[in-house]
């Protein structure tokens, strides 16, 4: 399954799920990460750090790469 | 396109003129609901350039077309239906709105949106539908979005929101006319907003549409940020450019505010000599040039420092810089148990430590942000930049200004780590976070720093200070003073205290009782080299650092009778009862050490109490930071000692 911390810099692909428990999962759409948005990582922080993305709103997000690990990305299963 | 557009209201029940009515400013954090409260108030409420700014609840009253009006400006909230920590900044206005919709006074919500983030704005305007509050929308960053290419149909918006929306851009002439129109109109039909389906994100694209004179215009913001990312984001460039921007920051303080600073001195001498020399001798001069001239005035001369630093980290908030410092650090700041978030308190208490701990609120995990403010009054703020710059003039002062500035960056790198390590062990025995909240953190775009807004910056942080010197400052240097001058229990023996030399003045000195207290500590003390001025110094700076450089002043220029030296040169020639030299480097490093740890700032414990709920927690931040700031002292005095230093 590819999730957000494995897609490759520069791709874009829709966002398919966030197996997060609620409330954190309702923090992460209500700040802009949620179901069928694209995003495209931009940069990933050295040595285990955040991922910077960009989103198709165009806002643009700093994400734990735990979380980022949580959030299923791509069009097939 | 662009102009007012309203949707017709449904009748309601007019607005009594004679009643205050609320205005509350509601949107997502970065939105530029400060700059639009600025506008409609003109109050300076802080505007920055990184989420969630506001922590706290602004207001102000104001006349809107005739309306008596209390403009609140809200902290940032992402959502108003999920959880949130009640002592977050979203908690805050959660709790606001909430009264808000059980009061009985005439209120509406304008919701503030970014126009080039339209569709994060709007699904949380649904969520204020829902709440079935009277709501208007206020679509502001249009210039911005104009610079993107494009322009926002706020007809279009308002017909499918159904809700009034007024488009503008917080720095286009005649916008506060405008602004205090459209929200007049809105108080005064307050209509209950439609709870009908939308879908946002084909709202937004279909009102947001391309602007066609776009050609040709100056390099689009986003093509700008990205480029300035690329550098200062860079995998292996970021963390040296981070270093070197904090290094740069900090030595700034140093290097490019002591000229002024010895300047303000000088001036502050030469009006002691005046002083002198046209009062004569006598208990009032010494009251003006020792007490007044030598306490408050001393403190006084470090205004530039104070300044060149405020300004220094204004420019880095309001250029973006802040947002990815923290996308920066965040791995480390995890390693001793923080949050990349931590690092927005944590480099603003490098100015102030009570603003900082109250801006913790944008921590949303309960356990990080507790432990982020148990360590803040670690960092060097600039209360303590007067004391290690004298200390540095003093002890130092033959040294080239790289090895001074260096010194100064190696005591704000000190604050850091200490504050470090004291998260790691508050960590493991104090406060266990019990779910970290990971980072989640917008990145806004680049901005250039409005000079207007940095130098106003500037300026209410040089007032503050010397209000705070005129006030706090003066009125203790006098008392201190005063303390110095009335005899205190064995006064008789201060023959056999003072130097030989002594005159009768300093003699009444070394009697006096602020030095029976002195010398009642020194036992205790005189393991870390302090002796019984410093130990006045430093009771004397127990609520206000500043005070310690105050009280020296006092202490020295009694003690240096009609010497016009500065302050730097009394402290390092200082005698003791014997006539040898009372301090040397030694003594230097274990205040330096004593003041890096030390919470000498009432502002800070009260802060920590109101931000805790708690006096347990600003007890303990006393006591661990006193223990701390004694055995550091003693230990570096010692080890100074043992390895030759002088």
């Amino acid at each position: 399954m590819m999730t957000l911390a494995t897609l490759e810099v520069g791709t874009t692909a829709p966002v398919r799920a966030l197996r997060l428990p609620e409330r954190e999962a309702t923090w992460l759409r209500a700040v802009g990460l949620y179901e069928g948005i694209q995003v495209t990582p931009l940069r990933f922080a050295p040595l285990g750090g955040p991922v910077h993305l960009r989103t198709s709103t165009g806002a643009e997000l700093a994400i734990d790469l735990d979380l980022a690990r949580a959030v299923d990305v791509g069009g097939g299963p | 396109m662009n102009e007012l557009t309203r949707v017709p209201p449904p009748p309601c029940e007019e607005v009594d003129d004679a009643e205050t009515a609320v205005v509350a400013l509601v949107g997502r954090p970065n939105v530029g609901k400060s700059s639009l409260y600025n506008l409609l108030t003109g109050a300076s409420a802080r505007v920055g350039n990184f989420p969630g700014i506001t922590v706290d609840v602004l207001e102000a009253e104001v006349e809107l077309d005739g309306l008596s009006t209390r403009i609140v400006d809200l902290p940032g909230v992402y959502s108003i239906e999920g959880q949130a920590d009640p002592h977050s900044d979203e908690g805050h206005s959660r709790r606001y709105l909430d009264s808000l919709k059980s009061s009985e006074t005439p209120h509406l919500i304008a919701q503030v949106l970014d126009c080039t983030q339209l569709a994060m704005g709007l699904r949380l305007t649904l969520e204020l539908r829902r709440r079935g509050v009277p709501l208007v929308v206020l679509a502001s960053q249009h210039d911005v979005l104009r610079a993107h290419g494009s322009e926002l149909d706020g007809k279009a918006l308002a017909d499918g929101l159904g809700v009034p929306v007024l488009v503008l851009s917080a720095r286009e002439p005649g916008v506060k006319q405008r602004l205090d129109t459209f929200l007049a109109d809105g108080l005064r039909a307050r209509a209950t907003p439609p709870d009908d389906a939308v879908d946002v994100e084909k709202l937004a694209a279909s009102v947001t549409v391309p602007l066609v004179e776009s050609a040709g215009r100056r390099l689009h913001p986003k093509r700008r940020t990205e480029r300035l990312d690329a550098l200062f984001l860079h995998p292996v460039l970021a963390p040296f450019l981070f270093v070197g921007l904090m290094v740069l920051l900090f030595a700034s303080v140093f290097l490019v505010a002591a000229p002024v600073t010895a300047g303000i001195d000088a001036v502050n001498r030469w009006l002691g000599a005046r002083c002198e020399l046209m009062l004569g001798p006598g208990l009032f001069t010494s009251l003006v040039v020792d007490g007044v001239l030598g306490g408050a005035g001393t403190v006084l001369s470090f205004l530039p420092q104070i300044v060149v630093l405020t300004i220094a980290m204004e420019l880095i908030e309001a250029s973006g810089y802040l947002a990815r410092g923290t996308f920066i650090v965040d791995r480390v700041l995890r390693v001793v148990g923080l949050e990349g978030r931590s690092f927005v308190p944590l480099l603003t208490a490098h100015a102030c430590a009570v603003p900082a701990i109250q801006s913790a609120r944008i921590i949303r995990d309960p356990g990080q942000r507790l432990r982020t403010i148990l360590v803040l009054p670690l960092m060097t703020c600039s209360a303590r930049i007067p004391t290690y710059g004298l200390l540095v003039a003093s002890f130092f002062g033959d040294r080239g200004a790289l090895f001074k500035g260096a010194l100064f960056v190696g005591l704000y790198a000190a604050g850091a780590v200490s504050g470090f390590i004291a998260s790691l062990v508050l960590g493991r025995t104090v406060k266990r976070a019990a779910h970290s909240m990971r980072l989640v953190l917008e990145m806004p775009a680049y901005r250039r720093p409005q000079p207007r807004v940095v130098l106003r910056v500037g300026f209410l942080a040089a007032t503050r200070f010397v209000r705070d010197v005129g006030s706090v400052i003066l009125i203790a240097s006098v008392v201190l003073w005063a303390l110095l001058t009335v005899p205190g229990p064995g006064h008789e023996q201060a023959r056999g205290l003072a130097p030989p030399d002594a005159s009768p003045r300093v003699l009444a000195m070394h009697g006096s009782v602020a030095a029976f207290v002195g010398r009642s500590l020194e036992p205790v003390m005189r393991p870390a080299g302090f002796d019984w001025r410093i130990n006045v110094g430093l009771i004397g700076s127990m609520g206000t650092r500043e005070l310690m450089v105050g009280t020296l002043g006092v202490i020295f220029g009694i003690e240096g009778d009609d010497d016009v030296a500065p302050l730097a040169d009394r402290l390092r020639d200082a005698k003791t009862a014997t006539g040898a030299r009372a301090y040397g480097v030694p003594t230097a490093l274990a205040l330096m050490a004593f003041f890096v740890l030390a919470c000498q700032c009432t502002s800070t414990v009260a802060a920590v109490r109101r931000e805790t709920r708690s006096w347990r927690w600003p007890v303990f931040v006393l006591g661990y930071t006193y223990l701390g700031a004694y055995v550091a002292a003693v230990l570096v005095f010692q080890l100074s000692r043992l390895v030759g230093l002088q």
